[in-house]
């Protein structure tokens, strides 16, 4: 897919996100540098659309990342002018550059006070409480970062977004129960969300298999259970996701290494793992399938576009590993 | 049978050049002044303060628990399920705890509701104002002679409406006054209000005759709902869930529907 101004750029890679701020010129060339927001000029000029703003976003977001504040500025200053300064999600914007503009800590702590500042006038302004947040994490204060999410959670509890950060906080201090309860916040909000699933899975995989965890032990059976169920479903919600089947495929090979013998007991509210033949099927599904995408990846089929190389590489390093590991007991 | 003869009256053409067009010109606008009147009055929607905005999304996130249950494991769901059922009975979220049990306000008396009303009063306004100048200008300046005949026949009904101020007993209703060519303006100016404002423009009398007619339904959160007692109608619903999960036997349906 040819990157669109049009959608957020947070998940291009770095030659895409080159390519669109590359537009910058054109872009800022092509369109009035200012549309007024008085109805006389409105009623003679050419009538904005609500395209223009995401582009000029976007763009924004686009540019920071590759370097290109000047254009950055530009696209500010655009903004500005039509929603003038006190809109909520310009003055995110206008912190993001002030931040991507700072040069050391100290000036990113002056930043970290003009929205304090902010949100002591307005404490419901979201979009500044979030950049706030990020600057937090940013600067290293990740608990700090966490507490104030918590406290906007508190009172909006109905933000993904939110909570979906909160859970990579809570990931990246090991707290994984947290992190999974804060995911299935997300789930709750977006009960259709493939992705959520799979990431979901891959938490409680670590959860499972993170040093300390033990095994064989209640947590550990219903962790692995779990994060195989959410693959699973992960796939079925979006045939041929290159990270479910990574997923099922890693959570299978794991089960079916350690069930020798390990009876299940399950209280009656938990999952509990399928009987292993069935677990034997998925993995050999899993298997098949990555090898299936990985091949058509390498030759570029169409209709096999849009994985990710590095996904892609490594399903194949997967795969490679197991089938080195085969003659042997699998690793 | 005797053929009615067809009436004919010879009128001075300068009527059409004095009269229909400056009536149309004057409608066209008022009608774009009206709209864009009613933007500059329009106010800013009121901030919610932190409070009401939590007591609302908590309640937005309990519904939200409630219809997608099914992605939680039973564990995750009764976890939440105690929670928010203990957090809604004790008011945790109300937006003032102490006003539990209290009726609600009026809302006549409440100020962030009479601000809606003063909206509603001010486009009220930037209608009947201009239309009553309007027509008492047409009435004083255009009344008593008729200035146009209408393509198609009309009953006898019509002969007030059409004819006012031309007293002549006999004379057929398609003879149209000065204020029945006004009113032919005020309903049939829509398309081009549409043309000159864009589609959601303010000018036409009509959509706002429409949008009285059918109120918005289905207010959740406003003036003269009582949280509480939504609050208390969430927790019973929430009670009554049996649970089930989408993840309950996820595996054998992946493997009978995927294929290699």
């Amino acid at each position: 897919m040819a990157p669109s101004l049009l959608h957020p750029p947070s998940q291009l890679s770095p030659a895409a996100a080159l390519q669109l701020s590359q537009q910058a010129p054109a872009v800022l060339q092509s369109s009035p540098s200012t549309v007024s927001a008085s109805p006389l000029s409105a009623l003679f000029s050419a009538s904005e659309s609500p395209e223009l703003w995401t582009k000029y976003e976007n763009l924004l977001l686009s540019c920071l990342r590759t370097g290109d504040e000047r254009a950055a500025h530009q696209c500010l200053e655009r903004l500005v002018a039509r929603f003038g300064d006190d809109n909520e999600r310009v003055m995110a914007f206008k912190g993001l550059l002030k931040e991507a503009d700072a040069a050391n800590n100290g000036q990113l702590e002056l930043v970290l006070k003009e929205y304090d500042q902010i949100l002591s006038d307005n404490d419901t302004n979201i979009p500044i409480t979030k950049r706030r947040i990020a600057l937090l994490r940013s600067l290293g204060r990740v608990s700090d970062a966490a507490s104030s999410l918590v406290r906007l959670l508190d009172f909006s509890p109905t933000d993904a977004e939110a909570w979906s950060e909160l859970a990579e906080i809570y990931l990246t201090q090991g707290l994984y129960a947290q992190a999974i309860y804060a995911l299935e916040e997300v789930l709750v909000l977006a009960p259709n969300a493939w992705n959520i699933h799979a990431r979901l899975g891959e938490m409680q995989y670590m959860a499972a298999t993170a040093p300390g965890a033990g095994t064989g032990a209640g947590p550990y059976r219903k962790y692995l259970a779990e994060a195989l169920k959410r693959f699973a479903r992960s796939i079925e919600l979006c045939d041929d996701y290159l990270r479910g089947y990574y997923g099922l495929k890693l959570v299978t090979s794991k089960v079916l290494k350690d069930s020798a013998g390990s009876a299940k007991q399950n209280e009656a509210d938990e999952f509990s793992l399928p009987d292993p033949a069935t677990i034997e099927r998925l993995n050999e599904l899993a298997t098949a399938k990555l090898s299936e995408i990985v091949r058509h990846a390498a030759a570029r089929d169409p209709g096999w576009r849009g994985y990710d190389e590095l996904e892609v590489t490594a399903a194949r390093e997967l795969l490679n590993k197991d089938a080195s590991a085969l003659p042997e007991v699998v690793r | 049978m005797a053929q009615v003869p067809v009436q004919t009256i010879h009128r001075d053409p300068q009527l059409f050049y004095w009269i229909l067009v400056p009536i149309t010109i004057v409608m066209i606008l008022t009608g774009v002044l009206r709209h864009y009147a009613t933007v500059l009055m329009a106010t800013a929607p009121k901030k919610l303060d932190q409070k009401t905005i939590r007591e609302q999304r908590s309640l937005l996130h309990g519904i939200n628990v409630r219809s997608n249950f099914p992605v939680l494991s039973k564990h995750s769901f009764t976890t939440r399920r105690d929670v928010l059922t203990t957090a809604y009975e004790s008011g945790a979220y109300l937006k003032d705890p102490e006003r539990r049990g209290q009726a609600p306000p009026n809302p006549m008396s409440d100020p962030s509701s009479m601000e809606g009303m003063m909206g509603m009063m001010k486009n009220q306004m930037a209608m009947i104002i201009p239309n009553t100048l309007i027509m008492s200008w047409i009435n004083a300046f255009f009344s008593g002679y008729v200035i146009m005949k209408l393509p198609f026949p009309l009953t006898i009904k019509f002969k007030s409406m059409l004819q006012a101020g031309v007293a002549t007993k006999d004379m057929d209703p398609r003879w149209m006054s000065s204020i029945s060519w006004y009113f032919l303006c005020i309903f049939g100016l829509q398309s081009v209000f549409n043309f000159l404002l864009g589609n959601d423009n303010a000018a036409s009398q009509m959509a706002q005759q429409m949008g009285q007619m059918a109120p918005p339904t289905g207010q959740m959160f406003g003036p003269g709902v009582d949280p509480d007692k939504q609050f208390l109608a969430e927790v019973e619903n929430l009670a009554v869930i049996e649970h089930y999960s989408v993840l309950d036997g996820v595996e054998q349906r992946l493997l009978e529907s995927a294929t290699v």
